[in-house]
C-alpha cells in the first residue's frame, strides 16, 4: 500500500514535469536561436544548445533595423496610456468604492467596465480606424493612446475597485471626524495606503498596453508611429525570415512584460480575472 | 489566494448604517458630481464607435443611405459562415483541452505537490505563457512548426518519420493554431483553478477521507461545488477570446491554407482592410459587438465576480 503511493507520488511527479519541460521548451528554443550566428543558421540540422553568446541578433533588430524607434514609440504610448488610464480608473473608482454610492450604480459602472472585455479589437477598431483618420490622428501615437487608454480600463477599474474595497473606510472617517476635509483625508490617508495597489496596476496595465497589436496594426502605418509588436510582426511575416532575427525580436518583445509581470506576480491573477481570484 | 466574497451590502449601505449620516443625500450628490465629469467622457468615448459603425453600416461611400444593404451583404457571404464554423471548431479543439488539462495538473498538484516553495515556482512558470505578448507566441511557434526550419520537422526528421506541413496543409494548420491556444491558456486554466482548491475548507476533505471516500468522489462531492464557478469564469472568458482570436494567427498562416484558419476576426480584417470594404467590415462589427453584448449580458449573471 504505502509503496504503491510511492511509487504514484514518483509517476505524478514525472509527469509534471514532463508537462513543465513540454512548456517550456519552445520558448528555451526562441532563446537559442536567437543567439545564432548566420553560419549556423544554415546548418543542416538546428542545434538545441547555444554554440555562442552572439549577440548580433539583437544589435541588428534594434539598430540595423532600427526597431529602437519602435521601442520609443511603445515605451511613449504605454507610459502615457497607461498613466491615463490609472488615473481614470481611480477617479471612476474613488466615488464608487468610498462614498455612499447606490448598489445599482456602482453596479452599472462595474458592468460596464466588464462589458467592455468582452468587446473583439477587430469590431472595435473598424469604426476608431475611420474616426482616426477623419481627426487627422491616423499614423499618429495619439491615437494609440486614446484607443489603448480606453480599452484597458475594464482591467484597471477593476483591479483598482479590488483593492480600495480592502482598505477599510474608518481610517479616512476617523481623519474628517478630525476636522480634515475630504481631499486632506484623501490625500493623508488614502493615497499613501493605495500606493502599492497602484504599482501594480501601473505595472500589469502597461504590460498589456506593450503587447497589444491588433490597435497598432491597423492605426498606423510606418515606423514614425509603429510599436516593437507591429515590428516582431514584419519579421515574421517577410518574404524570406532571418530566424535569429525574427527570434531576437520575440526575445525583446517578451522580456518586458515577463519582468513587469514577475514583479506584480502577485496581482496579475487578480487582474486576468477581474477580481475574482484574490492574492492574499 | 483566495475567492473574493460576495458582499451583501454596498459601501455607501454600510456607511450610512454605522454614521446614520445626515448629510447622507449630499454625500450622494458628491457621488455624482465626481463620478460624472470622468466616466460620462469615457463611457462617451468607447460607446462613439459603437454609433459610428451603425452609421458607416447603413451607408455607403458616395451612395449615402443605403438601408441594410451593407448587412444583407455581410450576412450573404458563404465565406462569413466558414470563419464562424472554423472558428467554432478551433474553440472545439483547444477549449476542452484547455479546461480539462488545466483541472487534471491543478488536481494533481494540489495533491501531490506539498512544499510551498515548489507551489510557488509552479505559479511562476505557469504565468510565463500567459503574459507573453501574443505576437512574441506566434514568432515561438514559428520555430516550432517552421516546415524546413521548425524544431517539430527536425525531431520528426531524426526519427525517421515523414516531416509534416503544419502550417500550410488544411487539418494540421488549423491543430497547430490551436495547439498555440492550448500552449498559453492551459496554464490560466490551472491557475485559477488552482487558487479555486485552495478556498476548499480542508476539514471536509478530512471528513470525507475518514469516511473512506475515493479520490473521484472527493473531487466531485467536495472540491467540485467550490470549482463550478470558477470553471464557467474560465469557459466564458475563453469563449470570448476565441472570437478576438488574431495575432498569434495572422503570423503563423496569415489565415490561409485556403480559409482553413480565417477565424472570425481575420475574415473581418480581411473584409475590411484586404478588400478595403469598410461599409461591409462596419455591418459585421455591428454584428459581432451586438452579439457580444448580448452573450455578455446572458452570462453575467453567472460570472462569480463581485459585482454589486
Amino acid at each position: 500500500m504505502r509503496r504503491s503511493r510511492r511509487s504514484t507520488r514518483i509517476a505524478t511527479a514525472g509527469l509534471l514535469l514532463g508537462i513543465a519541460i513540454l512548456f517550456a521548451f519552445p520558448l528555451y528554443y526562441l532563446v537559442v536561436t536567437s543567439l545564432k550566428t548566420k553560419a549556423e543558421l544554415f546548418a543542416a540540422v538546428p542545434s538545441l544548445v547555444p554554440q555562442a553568446l552572439n549577440l548580433a541578433p539583437y544589435s541588428s533588430v534594434l539598430f540595423g533595423r532600427g526597431f529602437t524607434g519602435l521601442l520609443v514609440n511603445s515605451v511613449i504610448v504605454g507610459l502615457s496610456a497607461t498613466v491615463l488610464a490609472v488615473l481614470v480608473a481611480f477617479a471612476i473608482c474613488y466615488p464608487i468604492t468610498r462614498l455612499p454610492a447606490s448598489r445599482r450604480l456602482r453596479g452599472f459602472v462595474l458592468n460596464w467596465a466588464m462589458s467592455l472585455r468582452f468587446l473583439p479589437p477587430i469590431a472595435v477598431v473598424i469604426p476608431y480606424f475611420a474616426i482616426i483618420r477623419t481627426i487627422g490622428l491616423y499614423n499618429e501615437l495619439p491615437a494609440l493612446i486614446l484607443v489603448y487608454t480606453i480599452f484597458n480600463l475594464p482591467l484597471a477599474i477593476w483591479m483598482l475597485r479590488g483593492f480600495l474595497d480592502e482598505i477599510p473606510l474608518e481610517l479616512e472617517q476617523a481623519a474628517l471626524v478630525d476636522g480634515a476635509s475630504r481631499w486632506q483625508a484623501f490625500r493623508s490617508v488614502l493615497l499613501p495606503l493605495s500606493r502599492t495597489a497602484i504599482l501594480a496596476v501601473v505595472i500589469i496595465v502597461f504590460a498589456f498596453d506593450w503587447a497589444e497589436f491588433l490597435f497598432a496594426f491597423i492605426l498606423t502605418a510606418t515606423p514614425q508611429a509603429q510599436t516593437f509588436p507591429v515590428g516582431v510582426q514584419g519579421l515574421v511575416t517577410q518574404f524570406e525570415i532571418i530566424w535569429n532575427d525574427m527570434a531576437a525580436g520575440g526575445v525583446i518583445a517578451i522580456i518586458i512584460p515577463l519582468t513587469l509581470m514577475l514583479i506584480a506576480r502577485r496581482h496579475v491573477m487578480t487582474g486576468l480575472t477581474f477580481g475574482v481570484i484574490r492574492e492574499k | 489566494m483566495n475567492v473574493a466574497p460576495s458582499r451583501s451590502m454596498t459601501v455607501g449601505a454600510r456607511v450610512a448604517m454605522r454614521t446614520g449620516w445626515s448629510r447622507r443625500t449630499r454625500q450622494e450628490r458628491l457621488v455624482y458630481k465626481l463620478l460624472l465629469p470622468v466616466f460620462g467622457t469615457v463611457f462617451v468615448l468607447a460607446t462613439i464607435p459603437f454609433v459610428m459603425a451603425v452609421i458607416e453600416a447603413l451607408t455607403a461611400g458616395s451612395r449615402g443611405f443605403v438601408g441594410f444593404d451593407n448587412f444583407a451583404t455581410a450576412l450573404s457571404n458563404p465565406l462569413l459562415f466558414e470563419s464562424i464554423k472554423q472558428t467554432a471548431l478551433y474553440a472545439a479543439i483547444a477549449l476542452p483541452v484547455e479546461i480539462l488539462g488545466g483541472l487534471g495538473v491543478a488536481l494533481l498538484v494540489h495533491r501531490v505537490v506539498r512544499s510551498a516553495a515548489l507551489r510557488a515556482a509552479i505559479y511562476v512558470l505557469a504565468m510565463i505563457p500567459i503574459v507573453i505578448p501574443q505576437i512574441a507566441v506566434g514568432v515561438v511557434f514559428r520555430l516550432v512548426y517552421q516546415p524546413d526550419y521548425g524544431i517539430l520537422n527536425v525531431l520528426l526528421g531524426r526519427t525517421g518519420a515523414d516531416q509534416l506541413l503544419w502550417l500550410s496543409s488544411p487539418p494540421l494548420a488549423m491543430i497547430a493554431t490551436a495547439s498555440v491556444d492550448i500552449w498559453q491558456w492551459t496554464p490560466f486554466v490551472y491557475l485559477v483553478l488552482f487558487a479555486g482548491l485552495q478556498t476548499v475548507p480542508s476539514e471536509s476533505v478530512e471528513a470525507a477521507q475518514v469516511d473512506g471516500a475515493s479520490s473521484w468522489m472527493q473531487f466531485r462531492h467536495i472540491e467540485l461545488p467550490y470549482l463550478r464557478p470558477l470553471l464557467l469564469l474560465v469557459l466564458f472568458f475563453r469563449l470570448a477570446d476565441v472570437v478576438r482570436v488574431f495575432d498569434h494567427v495572422y503570423v503563423l498562416t496569415g489565415g490561409g491554407p485556403g480559409t482553413t484558419t480565417q477565424y472570425l476576426s481575420l475574415y473581418i480584417y480581411r473584409i475590411g482592410f484586404q478588400f478595403s470594404d469598410l461599409s461591409q467590415a462596419s455591418a459585421l462589427a455591428v454584428v459581432v459587438m451586438a452579439a457580444m453584448t448580448i452573450f455578455y449580458t446572458i452570462i453575467s449573471r453567472f460570472l462569480p465576480a463581485d459585482r454589486g
